[in-house]
Parts: structure tokens; sequence; C-alpha cells
């Protein structure tokens, strides 16, 4: 008689795992913060004990080169890049038409990417914005799924100032990273609105008082009423580019603190959960975080994207 | 901006990092994978491509083939005609020169009746002017003139025509 097997292990295996994370949750609990508000310390040892975190936002410094102080987030940008670069230079070295494993899963990322641009912006412009995409999508997920690693806001050193700090924490946690991503999207989409529609048409769509002027001028010439419908539509004009000017930097603003918030957000909901209950419980939102990396990431890349679309299409004029 | 931790060296390196993670991505992914994947979407392309054409030079082949046997077929059925026809020709012309010769021959055959007839009949002739003069001799008991008999008989004979060689 055959073996019976429950997700392809052995019965008893499957039930000694099943017990074994039970005893961990019942520890978790006994152990975190919500059992011990609830039953008092029960005499646990010390090194199951989680302490209170205290987030903070600033990230910390680790040591300093010349006055320039390198934090732990700007350790782990590097290391997200080191990490980046290593599989796809492990990938692409020894590149075959007929590939490779690794070289199959990251083709696919890739064209998946490529088609995600392509499909969006068109063939031609697809491709001129696809590396900054695929980049900025590519460090942002790269960024959140490490972060999740064990190590990162675990490991503790004490810097040059005397201070215990976390030798890793998750990069897009330092707001000077979203910052930066929002600032290169929003310079590039701007270059490329202005090199493809053209500096005066491209201007135009936020500074445009052409209708305005125009009113003036035939309110002069005594054609007062033709004139007043003329500064009302040239009013709203000038008001909606107003708008669409202080929408361009409003895009920084939101790309920044949407990142931000939402990986700070889950860092402290990680770590919220981990001081509660240190073991298994805490498991489904490193789920959670991994799915919201993913969106995050795909936001960021996704929306650059599409304002990179906007403003490579012409203004076109409306009929009146 | 303090609480946040906004400072501006940090947010230039992180651009810098950025950039240069562009840098990297660009040389060692976006650069060869890219290339990779045109170069397999042309090869496939290309292939199908071939596979087209040579679907259709099959076809075209099997169409030619086929015009080429009817046309085949066609000349041996032409050729057999023409055989048949020149059998048929061969045979007349056979059979015309056998009726000729056989004619020819008949000809040769008849004239050769016809001499061996006259010869038998002049021979007949001397034969009988001999005998006559001889018989004539033995009736009156005189010897004749020879010569002047035979001369006579002759005369004779030329007149009546029903022994003239035919």
């Amino acid at each position: 008689m055959p073996e019976r097997r429950i997700l392809g292990v052995r019965r008893p295996f499957f039930f000694g795992i099943i017990v074994l994370l039970l005893a961990l949750g019942v520890i978790s609990l006994l152990s975190g913060a919500l059992g011990r508000s609830f039953l008092g310390d029960i005499g646990l040892p010390s090194w199951l004990i989680v302490e209170s975190p205290q987030p903070q936002l600033p990230p910390e410094e680790i040591f300093s080169v010349l006055g320039f102080s390198i934090t732990n987030t700007m350790l782990t940008a590097w290391l997200t890049i080191a990490i980046l670069g290593g599989i796809f230079y492990a990938a692409t070295r020894k590149m075959k038409l007929v590939p490779s494993r690794l070289q199959t899963m990251l083709e696919a990322a890739i064209g998946w990417l490529l088609s995600f641009c392509e499909d969006i912006a068109g063939k031609e412009n697809g491709r001129r914005f696809f590396p900054l995409v695929a980049t900025l999508f590519l460090f942002v997920l790269a960024n959140a799924w490490l972060s999740l690693f064990p190590g990162y806001g675990s490991i503790l050193v004490t810097n040059a100032h005397g201070e215990t700090v976390h030798l890793l924490r998750g990069a897009n946690t330092d707001i000077n990273l979203p910052l930066a991503l929002a600032l290169t999207s929003f310079v590039m989409v701007e270059y490329w609105g202005l090199k493809s529609v053209g500096v005066f048409r491209y201007l135009k769509k936020f500074f445009n008082a052409g209708r305005f002027i125009g009113g003036v001028r035939q309110v002069f010439r005594g054609k007062v009423k033709e004139g007043l419908g003329g500064l009302v539509n040239g009013a709203i004009d000038v008001f909606i580019g107003f708008i669409e000017l202080l929408s361009e930097f409003v895009r920084i603003l939101s790309f920044t603190f949407r990142l931000f918030g939402n990986m700070t957000g889950g860092e402290i909901l990680l770590l919220m959960m981990l001081f509660l209950a240190p073991f298994v419980l805490a498991i489904p939102f490193y789920g959670l975080e991994l799915l919201v990396g993913f969106i995050q990431a795909l936001i960021f890349g996704g929306l650059t994207l599409v304002f990179a679309t906007i403003a490579v299409t012409p203004h076109t004029e409306e009929a009146h | 901006m303090e609480g946040l931790g906004i400072n501006l060296p940090s947010l230039l390196a992180q651009i810098v990092n950025f950039a240069i993670l562009l840098g990297i991505l660009y040389l060692v992914a976006y650069k060869p994978i890219m290339r990779m994947l045109d170069e397999r979407s042309r090869r496939i392309k290309e292939s199908m491509e071939q596979t087209e054409e040579i679907k259709q030079q099959v076809e075209k082949a099997e169409e030619e083939f086929k015009k080429r046997i009817e046309q085949a077929g066609r000349k041996g059925q032409e050729i057999i005609d023409q055989a048949v026809l020149t059998g048929e020709e061969v045979g007349q012309k056979v059979r015309a020169e056998a009726k000729k010769e056989a004619e020819a021959l008949l000809a040769r055959a008849r004239a050769e009746i016809r001499r061996e007839r006259d010869e038998v009949i002049d021979e007949l002739r001397q034969e009988f002017a001999d005998l006559t003069i001889l018989a004539a001799g033995k009736v009156i008991e005189q010897s004749l003139d020879k010569e002047a008999h035979r001369q006579l008989i002759d005369r004779v004979l030329e007149e009546s025509t029903e022994l003239k060689k035919g």
C-alpha cells in the first residue's frame, strides 16, 4: 500500500510541522507584547522577548567618509544595485539563442517590461522610455523585496557617534531615495516632452495666455462684447495652464510620498507584528509586503511611463 | 524636512546611485536581452517566412510535376499514334512495291512466253517450209530450184496473217 502523502511530504512529517508551527504560534503569543499584556510575565527567557520597536523616519548613519555620512539605507541601495547587476550579469554573460533557466527567467521579466512599455507608449516611444521605466521598476521592487530578508532591521552596529543603529534598512524607507527617483522621473518626463513636442508648443500647455491677450486687445478696440467673452475664456485657459503646471510638480510629491509612505508603513507594520507576536503570526504580513512591493514598483514605473507618454503627445488645439 | 530626513547629499547620492544602476542594467540587461529578444523574433519570423516559401515551392513543384506527367502522357500517345501511322504507311508501301514487283515479274514472264512462242513459230515455219518443199518435190518429182521455192513459200507465209508473230 503506497504511503499517504500530504503536499508531497509524508503524513507524520506534515503533522509534525503543523504541531511545531502551532507551538511556535503559542510561544509567540505568550512572549509577544499581546500575551504579556494579558497574562503578565510568566517567566519566559529574555531572548524570546522582542523589545518595543522605535521606528524613526530619518536613516541612521553607519559611518562617514570625508564628512559624507553613509547611512544604512545608502548601504542597502548599494547592495540592491550590486545584486541586480550581479544577477543580470550572470544571466547575460553568455547569452544563447536557446536560453538557460536563469536567462529565460530574466528574459521573460525584461520582455514583460518591454511589452508593457510598448503597449502603453507605442513601439518607438516605448523603447525610448523603457530603460528608465524598467530601472525604476526593478530598483523599487528589489529594494522592497530585499528588505524582507532576515537581517534587515535586526543587525545592530555601533556607529562613530556611539549610537546603536541598524546596519541594514529597506532603501525605500529613506525619503531621499523616493525623492531622488521622483525627481529623476520628473526631469526625464519634462525633457522628453520638451524634446518631442518642441519647447514652445510644450510650454504653451502651461502658459496659454493667447486668448486672454486677444480679449484685452478687442476690449481696447471697443468691441467690448466679444472682448469680454475672450477675456473669460482666456482667463479659464490661463487658470487651466496653471493647474497643469502645478500638477506636474505635485507629481514629484505624490511619487515620493506614495512610495515612502507605503514602504515605511509596511516596515513598521512588520516590526509591530513581530513585537506583538514574534513567530508564525507575522508570516501573512510578509506575503502582503511582497505584494505591496510589487504594486509600488509597478505604480512607480507605470506612472512614469504614462506621464512620459502624455508629455510626448502633442497638445492639439481644440476646434472653436 | 529634518523630521523626514531629507538632506541634499543623500538625495544627490541616491540620484547618482540610480544613474549608476541604470547604466549597469543598460549594459548587462537591457541591451543584450533586447538584442536577443529581437534576434529571436527575427529568426522566428524568418523561419516562418521560409516555411511559407517552401510550401509554395512544393506546391509549384507538384503542379509542375503534374503538368509534366500530363505532357509526357500526351507525348507518349502521340508517338504511339505516329508509330501506328508509320506502320500503316510502311505496310502500304511494302504492299505497293510487292504488287509492282509482281506485275513486273508477270510482264517479264509474258514477254518470255511470247518470245518463246515466236521462236517456236519460226521454227515451225522453217520446218513447215522444208516439209512443203520436200513434199512438193516429191509430188512433182522434180527438183525445184531450192532457193526460188523458199522465197515463194515465205511470201505465201507473209501474206497469211494467222501465223504472224504476235
